[in-house]
């Protein structure tokens, strides 16, 4: 637990009144608040922090809390890497270990590879490699996650991530190659009297993982919102759930999530 | 007491109806651009102005970011322009260019009149403009974010005026090396770039919208002087009078003639920053020319892409590489680099020589010469010692206190005086209201005093200044003995006085006839880039 404070400690920091700098509550990343993320990389020359607290009542588990920190470099145009961390307390699906978990660390590269035309669709790209940081994890993990934004309709988007996650030492009886897909949705509300809120929402699908994870798919939905707050930060909110799972899939019931993010 | 006369407004606002122009009617207009031929793309131009990519930059760190949130309601006012700006292109390029002047203009008028808390994303807002012209917005994109982070630098009440200085120019240094696209800080000539075949298509059908844009680039010239060497107190003072200008006046002028250049409205600025002035009116005029040729009747869809393209190549610092201010290889084309004289940030305008330059309402004048007695105007490292008058949506650089002063007296409305002292860190701003009554915009006016000898307007910087104080009068004074026994007057002294007509001024003349009548565009022809 001890190891935590400072990081609630700096959240707290970045949550008190104060400058930060404007990450666009239209782009959208990943965690923020759904699980999908939008093709735009961050600016060139950006440097962002994103926290989140989620509080899960997973099926068959007791409450838990997942927490997250993600910082993310715009180190050249159209690119960004980031470092992130996915600590948690108390109980989550697919474990019966409540303990606190420092969970895995991920360090990561996205590109996108061009911007939305009105015949194009904006294409993008994102790796990621997960140590085993957390309690009980083996080896690497590596995730591969293609994105397309594309504009259905005035400024209504549509997203769609597929993913494909290869573990190296999975656990026993668990699958090393786990496919999903998320296809999320946002649009701006309020124009055209307000140009602050961007509505979200999002379906997503996760392969089964087998091990303690159980062998069957996940079909989630969420919706959510992200609100400017200051010229500098996007506060998010959102609502997920886990509506049906495949085989005794470890699902949760329900999830909130709360973040903010600020660029620098 | 009624302080004002409004004797020379009124002949200049006469003299301004008699000589001024009159604005093309929008048939004869369009007749005028249909028998130009439309450019042709030029060959072989850079990659990169056809890139595919996204290419957002993020600002420049540094602590003054967002300071202009100190002076609220510019930022506001600000945050409007951009949703303003995208909301007209989307209509533009979604076919309801037809609602332009009725739905398209109350909803923006609600937003200017109701401005964001934060700068909206353009592109979300105008979104179909950005994905069909991703190009032009990253020029926009980048040009805008030089326009915010100088506003905010100039805002940043921390900074020294030095330190201010040698941060704009490194934020424009990092603005031109960041990305290939940048504008060409050269002053181009602003009559070929307005005589093209489509010119004027936008703001002879939609004169309301039209209007706004050009309000809007009031506005971002004017902020500049109304920021620049000011302290904060003195800057939300003076925003004071120039927001009520630009919501009153500025944003619902049809009338106007041409665009509002960044060294009519902010001649202090573009007299030290001249190569950002005409980064700033070059990107204006970019600006209107992709509003005419969206709206420009008869052009394929193919046809406006490739104009808007040759429109952001025109004004590339890529295209213009090897010249320098005053070069003129195609007199009155596209490679005239003359500026306006003793204004080295404002290209040559339509019809004008650099010698004269007509402003709409005042008639003909050199922005090189004092706008009250016609005596040069310090310049190079003295040019920070010249003075400044603001009054109904102009600003005018004045040679001495007393020039600044009777200028204010013969305008109508509320001015703002900026009066240089011996130190160009203690400016002294002074707010006229509508009756001539000067009150200083800060405490720096508390111990100010002024030395006033009237005489020959030829030596009037010398015999009418400003001091800090009482202290350095005297210095002045003993080192000065022709001064000895002139009077220390307290600014309720000072404003009280009023000086003779000045004997050096005379009127300026132009070349005869109209400018912007279109002689421009028949200049142009021959002119291919």
């Amino acid at each position: 637990m001890k190891r935590f404070l400072p990081l609630a400690a700096a959240s707290l920091l970045l949550l008190a009144p104060g400058a930060a700098r404007a990450i666009d509550h239209d782009n959208i990343d990943g965690g923020r608040p759904l699980r999908f993320e939008d093709a735009d990389s961050i600016a060139f020359r950006e440097r962002a922090f994103e926290f989140g607290i989620a509080p899960t009542w997973p099926r068959g588990s007791d409450f838990g809390l997942g927490l997250s920190a993600e910082y993310l470099w715009g180190f050249a145009l159209n690119s960004h890497v980031s470092l992130d961390f996915d600590p948690s307390l108390g109980g989550r699906a697919g474990s019966d270990d409540a303990r606190a978990d420092l969970g895995r660390v991920g360090v990561g590269v996205f590109h996108n590879f061009n911007r939305e035309t009105l015949g194009t669709p904006s294409f993008a790209v994102r790796a990621d490699a997960y140590l085993p940081t957390g309690r009980g994890t083996r080896g690497v993990d590596f995730r591969l996650r293609g994105i397309m934004s594309r504009t259905i309709r005035g400024n209504e988007r549509v997203h769609v991530n597929l993913d494909g996650e290869f573990r190296t030492d999975p656990e026993e009886g668990g699958r090393s190659f786990v496919p999903a897909v998320a296809v999320g949705y946002s649009r701006p509300v309020g124009y055209p009297r307000r140009f602050d809120r961007t509505a979200l929402a999002e379906v997503t699908w996760r392969g089964g993982e087998g091990g303690e994870g159980g062998s069957g798919g996940v079909l989630s939905v969420g919706a959510g919102l992200r609100q400017q707050v200051t010229v500098r930060s996007v506060f998010d909110v959102g609502i997920q759930s886990d509506v049906a799972a495949a085989r005794g899939a470890a699902r949760d019931d329900l999830r909130l999530v709360a973040g903010y993010s600020t660029a620098f | 007491m009624e302080r004002r006369h409004f004797l020379r407004a009124a002949l200049a606002g006469a003299a301004g109806l008699a000589l001024g122009p009159v604005l093309p009617p929008p048939a004869a207009a369009a007749r005028q651009n249909q028998k130009k031929p439309l450019p042709e793309l030029p060959k072989n131009l850079p990659w990169w102005l056809t890139n595919r990519d996204a290419n957002h930059v993020f600002w420049t760190r540094g602590k003054y970011n967002f300071a202009v949130y100190k002076v609220r309601p510019l930022a506001l006012d600000l945050n409007a322009v951009s949703v303003g700006h995208s909301m007209a292109y989307e209509d533009m390029v979604t076919g309801r260019t037809a609602q332009l002047e009725t739905k398209t203009f109350a909803r923006i008028d609600n937003v200017l009149k109701n401005p964001p808390r934060f700068a909206p994303s353009e592109r979300f807002i105008g979104n179909t403009f950005s994905r069909r012209f991703g190009v032009l917005e990253q020029v926009f994109d980048q040009t805008h974010l030089l326009h915010s982070q100088t506003v905010d630098v100039l805002a940043e009440p921390s900074l020294s005026r030095a330190e201010k200085e040698a941060e704009i120019e490194r934020l424009y240094e990092i603005y031109r090396t960041t990305t290939p696209y940048a504008i060409t800080p050269l002053p181009l000539n602003m009559g070929y770039l307005y005589g093209q075949s489509y010119s004027r298509a936008f703001r002879n059908r939609y004169p309301k919208v039209n209007g706004l844009f050009w309000g809007y680039h009031w506005l971002q010239g004017a902020m500049y002087d109304a920021l620049y060497g000011l302290t904060l107190e003195e800057q939300r003072k003076v925003y004071d009078v120039l927001g009520r200008q630009y919501h009153d006046v500025e944003l619902y002028r049809t009338d106007r003639i041409f665009m509002p250049m960044t060294a009519e409205v902010s001649p202090r600025f573009s007299a030290r920053f001249p190569h950002i002035a005409n980064v700033f009116d070059n990107l204006h005029m970019l600006h209107d020319m992709v509003n005419d040729i969206l709206v420009t009747e008869g052009l394929t869809r193919k046809q406006q892409d490739e104009q808007v393209t040759r429109a952001i190549w025109l004004v590339m610092e890529k295209a213009h590489e090897g010249y320098k201010p005053g070069d003129a290889p195609e007199p009155n084309g596209w490679r005239d680099y003359r500026h306006m004289e003793g204004m080295p940030g404002m290209g040559l305008m339509p019809d004008m020589t650099p010698e004269a330059m007509f402003m709409q309402g005042l008639g003909w004048m050199s922005l090189g010469e004092c706008h009250h007695c016609s005596m040069p105007l310090p310049e190079g490292r003295d040019a920070w010692r010249a003075h400044s008058v603001t009054a109904d949506g102009w600003t005018m650089r004045v040679r001495c206190p007393l020039c600044a002063r009777d200028m204010s007296l013969e305008t109508k409305g509320r001015a703002v005086l900026y009066v240089s002292t011996e130190s160009p860190e203690r400016p002294l701003v002074l707010i006229s209201d509508d009756q001539g009554n000067l009150t200083p915009a800060s405490d720096r006016g508390r111990d100010v005093v002024f030395l006033e000898q009237e005489a020959s307007h030829a030596g009037c910087s010398e015999w009418s200044q400003a001091f800090t104080n009482r202290a350095a009068f005297d210095a002045f004074v003993a080192a000065n003995p022709e001064y000895r026994g002139a009077k220390a007057r307290t600014l309720a002294e000072w404003s009280a006085l009023e000086g003779k007509r000045p004997d050096t001024y005379f009127k300026r003349q132009g070349p005869p006839g109209n400018p912007f009548d279109g002689a421009a565009e028949k200049k142009n022809e021959g002119s291919k880039p």
